[in-house]
């Protein structure tokens, strides 16, 4: 599945390929599309407030200037203490979410992909169902339920509620990866004298980090990215995560475009870079369960 | 996969039951087994389960807009009538409909395209397919205010550009105008997620065997033949998930339209999940938005009944159960 082999695609080397070209065009224009918003957000962030708005814009800054950016990390600035704050809290919250929910569904999904139990089929069906609800079935009742738990205004709020969506498709893309790996492997375990148990932790276990990594990381990114609950729960100002802190801070002084271009960057940096870094594993857990080979 | 021979090491996990075997008497084999799922059990029950039936119970309720629980009144059906001889629901409705129908086609076609030009080798091609996938996995957040500095009125750069090709005299007002508001930020939704169909359909292009694609080309096929009658019907079965995965995601949609414009102006680019957001929690009418908010669950459940039965066609032969 890694190995993309189209080489060995037969292809017509005739005079003139219409579909290749056709192809060829298309999907320049779909860099276009999907580059050039990109590329105007960095730009802009480089731009001053008063560059920002002009008529008609300057395509390229004519004083560029990273000033947007040490603002934004300078400690010793308002804009930079908020802005750290909203990371650190982005950073928190995600990563005990993504452990939770791993250290969870480990056991489950090697369960539903090895065991045969009564009610597997109907459990791992509500697994699956649950990928289909939208946020706002749970926000009422989750919203009630922090506030007699105590938790309302807390992390501890949103890394519960991040578990909601994060659990059940940790689940479901760890099952993929279970079924991949030989059970052959286990028998031999077995075999020289491993307890059930032993055999899935020491033998199992490691060889599915791919699929770990690859689950954290998208359960990483989904909680990174969440947004409708870490609005309607948190309030306080300090404890606000990145994707609500931005837009707080930023109806404050609506007109800084470029400050707020450079925080979209800054928010978009880590999950772009995770994802560059393991995208092989990204794109395996995102296909694996809908494709079989 | 495939087959599992001897599984039957695992003693205590039959296979095949021997004989009929009663319920609890399998359910007592197992009970190994479900120390494995409980932990993910019981966080379901808390996070989902009881979720789903609280919002049930509240939409059959009035409840006080301060959320006193205990001073909730019993209203029957009331929240659902109300909201089904609302105008405003109607018109939500056909928004939402074009909305996740626009979205879902175009991001399908438009992923089709980049997997079927991206599916030959060449330099380069790897870089082009990161670039195409990092709309998917920025923010949402952070794309629908990049959009909204793109699309802004006075400053916008689509306006200029428009402007200096020579295709308006002015720039246009794309979001704060109630014809082109919904379809400017239908465009920013598949600009978002077209490439998780591209990535989808690319790795169901690898289940296309070669040797049929070759023997199409002997017989004289040409390359929309080839396409139609020997790619196609191979992806069927990832379309059928890819398309699924993308009706529910848009109408699950909430944080483009919301911040993008907030359901405005006058009610134009609301859709049904940003109209519930709008009864819950800036209304306070909790009942109101939870009978809405079933209502959305209802269409979920059935349109999750049939992504289930794609997702698992094959599952229980590749099982061995």
């Amino acid at each position: 599945m890694s190995t993309m082999t189209a080489g060995d695609r037969p292809v017509a080397r005739r005079k003139f390929d219409g579909w290749r070209w056709s192809g060829r065009v298309f999907l320049a224009f779909m860099l276009f599309f999907t580059v050039m918003p990109m590329a105007w957000m960095l730009i802009t962030s480089l731009k001053t407030g008063f560059a920002a708005m002009q008529y008609p814009p300057q395509w390229w800054p004519a004083e560029p200037t990273l000033d947007n950016y040490t603002r934004l990390v300078d400690p010793r600035s308002k804009v930079g203490q908020d802005f750290l704050r909203y990371f650190w809290n982005s950073m928190f919250v995600s990563t005990v979410s993504t452990v939770l929910a791993v250290v969870v569904a480990v056991p489950a999904a090697y369960a539903f992909s090895r065991f045969r139990f009564p009610g597997r089929n109907f459990l791992f069906f509500a697994v699956l169902m649950r990928n289909m609800f939208p946020a706002v079935i749970f926000l009422v009742p989750l919203f009630i339920l922090m506030r007699l738990l105590g938790l309302a205004n807390t992390h501890g709020s949103l890394v519960i509620t991040y578990l909601t969506f994060g659990l059940p498709l940790a689940i479901w893309l760890l099952k993929g990866f279970y079924d991949n790996i030989p059970i052959q492997l286990e028998q031999a375990a077995r075999i020289d004298g491993a307890t059930r148990f032993q055999a899935f932790f020491f033998i199992v276990m490691p060889l599915s980090t791919p699929g770990i990594i690859a689950t954290a990381i998208y359960s990483f990114i989904g909680a990174w990215n969440e947004y409708i609950y870490a609005y309607t729960f948190l309030t306080k100002h300090e404890q606000l995560t990145l994707p609500v802190g931005i837009q707080r801070f930023f109806s404050e002084n609506a007109t800084d475009w470029p400050g707020l271009m450079a925080a979209t960057f800054m928010m978009s940096v880590p999950v772009v870079v995770l994802f560059l870094v393991l995208q092989k594993y990204f794109v395996r857990a995102l296909t694996e369960g809908a494709v079989k080979h | 996969m495939g087959t599992v021979p001897g599984q039957a090491i695992f003693t205590d996990v039959p296979v095949v039951p021997p004989k009929r075997v009663g319920l609890m008497r399998k359910v007592y084999r197992s009970r190994a087994d479900y120390l494995y799922v409980l932990p993910a059990i019981v966080v379901m029950l808390i996070v989902i389960a009881y979720p789903v039936y609280y919002t049930i119970e509240l939409s059959f309720f009035k409840t006080p807009a301060s959320l006193q629980l205990k001073d909730k009144v019993f209203i029957g059906l009331d929240n659902y009538a109300y909201l089904l001889q609302l105008p405003a629901f109607w018109k939500v409705t056909v928004q939402t409909l074009i909305w996740t129908v626009s979205s879902t086609l175009f991001a399908f076609v438009l992923g089709l395209g980049c997997a079927l030009a991206l599916h030959r080798e060449f330099v380069g091609r790897g870089i082009l397919r990161a670039l195409l996938l990092i709309p998917w996995v920025v923010s949402a957040v952070a794309a629908s205010y990049v959009w909204k500095w793109l699309y802004h009125s006075d400053f916008g750069a689509i306006g200029a550009l428009a402007v200096q090709l020579g295709l308006t005299s002015e720039p246009i007002n794309f979001v704060d105008n109630v014809q082109t508001a919904l379809p400017s930020l239908i465009v920013v939704n598949i600009w978002k997620e077209f490439s998780f169909a591209m990535i989808m359909l690319m790795a169901g292009l690898q289940t296309v065997p070669d040797q049929l694609l070759r023997a199409a080309q002997v017989d004289g096929a040409n390359a929309w033949q080839r396409f139609w009658h020997v790619t196609f019907p191979h992806l069927s079965g990832v379309s059928m998930v890819t398309v699924l995965l993308l009706t529910v995601q848009n109408f699950n949609s909430f944080i483009i339209p919301f911040i993008m414009t907030g359901g405005g102006p006058v009610g134009s680019t609301h859709i049904w999940i940003t109209h519930i957001y709008e009864f819950a929690f800036q209304r306070q009418q909790w009942g109101r938005g939870s009978a809405y908010a079933v209502l959305l669950f209802l269409i979920m459940v059935l349109l999750g009944y049939f992504y289930v039965r794609a997702l698992t066609r094959g599952d229980s032969s590749r099982a061995g159960s």
